[in-house]
């Protein structure tokens, strides 16, 4: 069985629902010992933003911020699509905890070994 | 736009870059390319095509600026089995291997 798992997130506060699930999904992950990836890209890089997640709180979860801090705790990693981030002008050093600004060639590696990939 | 560089090295740049910048860089060097700010599938596509055509053992100088090129460029070696001789972001030597 792959020992990879990556989660990949286009969304941000477009849709703070799926941002919020894919989050849990890739703590379960890391919580079920996968070395797990979550990919941020096109909206969804907004996330990789100190602060940004702070007001995102969906009712029956716990709070995007909490989510994403306790997977950077937990070991997991975050790609951040750069063309993406050069696209919307935001700021390559004001990143989350765990975050790491790549471009695609990380993700075919990641993946190249096998392993599973959800998108939201 | 194709430059003259020391030693006889051929350098290309990708956008409006410094050539003799450029030309101190091509030390060691069999050919330098300037990518300026490509980055991500661009770039390593570019990237291959250059490696293509050059020789085994040959030395490509690739200066990246793209953010996610000190990630990327790494990566792309180990998958690809070209040999990345030295990293200092934004400067990349890359030996094509067989």
């Amino acid at each position: 069985m792959a020992n990879r798992f990556c989660v990949n997130l286009t969304h941000a506060k477009d849709n703070t629902d799926k941002a919020t699930v894919a989050f849990v999904i890739a703590n379960a992950a890391l919580g079920s010992g996968k070395e797990t990836l979550v990919f941020l890209s096109v909206e969804g890089v907004r996330l990789s933003q100190r602060g940004y997640a702070d007001d995102i709180h969906e009712e029956g979860f716990a709070p995007l911020r909490e989510l994403m801090d306790n997977f950077a705790k937990g070991g997991g990693t975050i790609y951040v699509c750069s063309p993406c981030v050069k696209k919307r002008k935001l700021d390559e050093h004001g990143l989350v905890a765990g975050a790491t600004i790549v471009g695609g060639v990380k993700l075919v590696e990641f993946l190249s070994n096998g392993g599973a990939c959800v998108s939201y | 736009m194709t430059i003259a560089g020391t030693r006889g090295v051929w350098i290309t740049t990708t956008e409006g870059t410094d050539s003799l910048e450029s030309a101190r860089m091509s030390d060691g060097a069999d050919e330098v390319w300037d990518a300026g700010d490509t980055g991500c599938g661009d770039l390593v596509l570019e990237l291959r095509t250059r490696l293509d055509g050059m020789r085994a053992g040959q030395v490509l100088r690739l200066v990246a600026r793209d953010p996610g090129a000190p990630e990327d460029i790494p990566a792309w070696c180990r998958l690809t089995g070209h040999t990345l001789v030295a990293g200092q972001p934004p400067v990349y030597d890359i030996r094509k291997e067989s």
